[in-house]
């Protein structure tokens, strides 16, 4: 609200000027923009620890009340059916509540099978479904649920070991990364030898209502997939198919862009995370399997509370920017363009017009990504592919917030499996499309390299 | 939860605040000191020793319950249930510093979880476990550990569970699970001291450019903030939610009747950090850093504080009765009131004032 009153007394501020030089209106120069407000005006000035869970400001009271049923629903814990609250746990499950896994709205610890963990592993069989999605494994299917309620038996545990590799910079420096690998203990049925796995960290949950905005053909602009401009980044768009809408569609949400709308991506999470059934996803994760209740239960979840979480993903806004007037932190940005880090991480966009949500609409953001997929190379390769997106192609994730994950984790993990322990970790995995420009990176002086590195803590 | 009310920028609010009438004559070296102060006395006279605390507490509690599991008594079910009430006052005290190890490794649900997960209870007591604490740990939910299940078993649904009717595995299940909040506390204890997890060094070291507080504005900020969510988690959505839904299902300690007391120990608990007068200490804390600049936001704060607390003492129900009852729904209504302007004054004034005066 006050960001566009302020804007308003800059335009009066600006409007006799303009009338004396008898120029015509141009539009706001880069300049005219504060560079902190990441989200627009969805943007909120929050740096503790608390920073991913605010709402956007100036919500209609109506519109609060659904954001706040949908905050206090992601904290429910869900209990074994029949419960008077909270019903339909499991039988198998990953979590109990939303803000388990996604810890202080955000990211959360890379361990599987306790209660503070957030990592799930996906899972598929070589060939599509009838939508061209991955096709689930007999027995399991598209997603290990390594935890049971008591009495029940889980799928199988996850044990992570990590191998230390070291890596050399051209000036000699160095530093040392680790590569996960994934071990299933005690399958409670037989995995197929053909098994394809891919670990996913929970992501944040804030700024999902901009890039749901993002106009479709702004992203489709920044597609190369040939790569016609021959600068070896060939982003391109995943087309997925959507439950709640029954139609393919481009994706957004998800590692690899393998979900198209916040309420497939919460109602998948409800069921397959936390075994509670919904209006989008009505059977249970362990439907067909020897866990499964008989319960005549489903839906367990209720349609109003599942819209609440919707609207409150929806509504959450991005916290602004710290530091935005260091030495280091322009400094660091001005590198991150340079060496090639914006070519994906797409620093500014504008959304479209959604008449549902004004705070949402025409804002100038900076997200930090394109929303396509690219292809990171065999270090980060999951081999296992997920409607248009091969085994080595992620989603460029956004990085707004990403300076901030040291105060909302405690501990701070980035990459889509937690692997790296520090941004500059989560630099040297890319490869890939992305070769180049970690290469262009790496040969920046250890100074330039720590401007980088502050200017996405700036974020 | 959050209602953040934006700051367009910190320094909008500098020129608003920059008058010389609030500055009640503390120069800038005496500041710095009591920065100093509030910082080593937030870790020595608040957190920690409401850690060790909650530790003793818990202690205590271990072995009453160990008492009443081999001579089930009135009297020993009754001394359990005061050590349950005493540790849950310590610990809805302590969530008044939210911030930390209790909230990077997730030590409040291990403690707190509700609600109560009956089936699974069930299924658990009728089985062959041994329900020894390796047991208890190797428990896939949270929901059968902590306080609550322990509150279920103690009071009864109807909070009138007679000694006679503890069942063998009940006690057995309790015993376990007291040593279960005892290992967790000692945990959160370690988490903070130096020979432990030593957590009081980065607070000590805020203001040195280290995470997670490289400045001193970041960790006053941190506690302003964990005051100001522990209004709203009390006024926005403990109290609200059952008082919205008119359910009493969705209340908090509904077994022990506990529910006010919890709430109110909450806001004593923010109060006393505010004041550094945790667990009845006496040390520098944000209270004299804005009484030394801004007497009227002090008052302001106190005043709001003491409001808040008072007028839990109008609710003379246990909640979950009270917010079927229209006078008390009343009273309820004014407490949430008054948490939500206490909120806002931390949110806005009292973060506001920690931006403008806390520079380094």
């Amino acid at each position: 609200m006050r960001i566009r009153k302020i804007y308003l007394a800059a335009a009066l501020l600006a409007c006799p000027a303009l009338l004396m030089m008898c120029t015509k209106p141009a539009p706001f120069s880069d300049e005219d923009y504060d560079p902190r407000l990441s989200g627009g005006a969805a943007t909120v000035f929050d740096a503790t620890s608390k920073a991913f869970g605010n709402v956007i400001p100036g919500l209609s009271n109506y519109d609060q009340h659904i954001h706040d049923l949908g905050d206090n629903s992601v904290d429910q814990t869900f209990v074994t059916a029949p419960a008077t609250i909270n019903s339909g746990l499991g039988p198998i499950f990953n979590n109990v509540s939303c803000r388990s896994c996604h810890h202080n709205d955000g990211k959360g610890s890379p361990t599987t099978g306790t209660v503070t963990s957030s990592m799930l592993m996906r899972l598929s069989i070589p060939g599509t479904d009838a939508h061209g999605g991955p096709l689930p494994v007999p027995g399991y299917g598209l997603q290990l649920q390594d935890l049971a309620v008591f009495g029940e038996t889980a799928e199988a545990s996850v044990k992570i070991t990590y191998t230390e590799q070291v890596y050399t910079y051209p000036d000699g420096t160095v530093t040392t990364l680790r590569k996960p690998a994934y071990t299933f203990i005690n399958p409670y049925t037989t995995l197929p030898v053909d098994l394809m796995v891919s670990p996913r960290m929970a992501p944040p949950f804030f700024g999902l209502g901009l890039l749901v905005t993002i106009p479709e053909s702004t992203i489709l602009s920044y597609a190369d997939e040939n790569d016609a401009n021959g600068d070896g980044i060939s982003g391109r768009p995943n087309y997925v198919y959507d439950a709640s809408k029954d139609k393919m569609m481009l994706g957004r949400f998800g590692m690899k862009a393998n979900t198209a709308t916040i309420l497939t991506q919460a109602a998948a999470a409800y069921q397959q995370d936390m075994g509670i059934t919904n209006k989008i996803f009505p059977k249970e994760s362990s439907f067909g399997q020897p866990q499964m209740d008989n319960l005549a239960d489903d839906p367990e979840l209720p349609d109003s509370l599942l819209n609440a979480v919707e609207f409150y993903l929806l509504s959450l806004a991005v916290p602004a920017r710290r530091n935005t007037t260091d030495g280091d932190v322009m400094a660091g940005e001005k590198l991150f363009a340079q060496v090639g880090c914006s070519n994906c991480h797409i620093p500014t966009m504008q959304t479209g017009v959604d008449v549902r949500y004004p705070y949402l609409s025409n804002q100038r953001i900076h997200p930090y990504t394109d929303l396509l997929l690219h292809d990171m190379g065999d270090g980060l390769a999951d081999g296992r592919p997920d409607f248009k997106a091969s085994g080595s192609e992620w989603k460029t994730p956004a990085l707004w917030g990403v300076g901030l994950f040291e105060k909302t984790n405690g501990t701070p993990f980035y990459l889509h499996d937690g692997r790296a322990r520090t941004l500059e970790e989560a630099i040297l995995w890319h490869d890939g499309e992305a070769a180049k420009v970690k290469a262009k990176f790496t040969q920046l002086t250890a100074g330039e390299r720590g401007q980088v590195i502050a200017f996405l803590k700036s974020l | 939860m959050k209602k953040l009310v934006l700051l367009f920028t910190a320094g909008t609010f500098a020129l608003l605040s920059c008058s010389k009438d609030s500055d009640n004559g503390t120069s800038n070296s005496d500041f710095a000191a009591l920065e100093d102060s509030v910082t080593i006395n937030f870790v020595n006279k608040t957190a920690i020793p409401g850690y060790e605390d909650l530790l003793a507490k818990a202690t205590t509690f271990n072995n009453v319950v160990t008492a009443l599991n081999s001579s089930t008594t009135e009297a020993n079910l009754t001394a359990a249930k005061t050590a349950w009430k005493d540790m849950r006052k310590t610990w809805e005290q302590c969530e008044g510093y939210l911030f930390g190890p209790v909230e990077d490794d997730n030590y409040d649900p291990n403690m707190d979880t509700w609600p109560v997960d009956y089936v699974q209870m069930d299924s658990l007591l009728n089985s062959s476990n041994a329900l020894e604490i390796a047991d208890i740990e190797g428990l896939a939910t949270l929901s059968l550990r902590g306080y609550h299940p322990i509150e279920y078993i103690l009071w009864g649904t109807d909070g009138k569970r007679a000694a006679a009717a503890l069942t063998a595995r009940e006690k057995k299940y309790i015993t376990s699970l007291t040593v279960d909040l005892k290992n967790t506390c000692t945990n959160l204890r370690n988490s903070w001291i130096a020979s432990g997890g030593n957590y009081s060094a980065k607070v000590m070291a805020a203001g040195k450019g280290s995470q997670p507080f490289p400045t001193r504005q970041s960790l006053f900020t941190a506690m302003a903030a964990a005051l100001a969510d522990i209004c709203g988690e009390v006024g926005e959505s403990k109290m609200k939610e059952p008082y919205d839904a008119k359910d009493p299902n969705i209340v908090e300690s509904p077994f022990s009747g506990n529910s006010t007391t919890d709430f109110k120990n909450n806001i004593v608990g923010a109060y006393d950090v505010y004041m550094g007068t945790f667990l009845g200490s006496n040390g520098k804390s944000l209270h004299a850093l804005v009484a030394a600049k801004n007497l009227s936001l002090d008052n302001t704060i106190q005043q709001q504080f003491q409001a808040a607390i008072s007028s839990f003492d109008a609710i003379t129900m246990p909640y979950e009765k009270a917010i079927l009852d229209n006078a008390q729904r009343i009273v309820a209504a004014k407490t949430m009131s008054n948490l939500v302007t206490l909120k806002g004054t931390i949110e806005g004034d009292l973060e506001n004032f920690i931006l403008t005066n806390i520079k380094d």
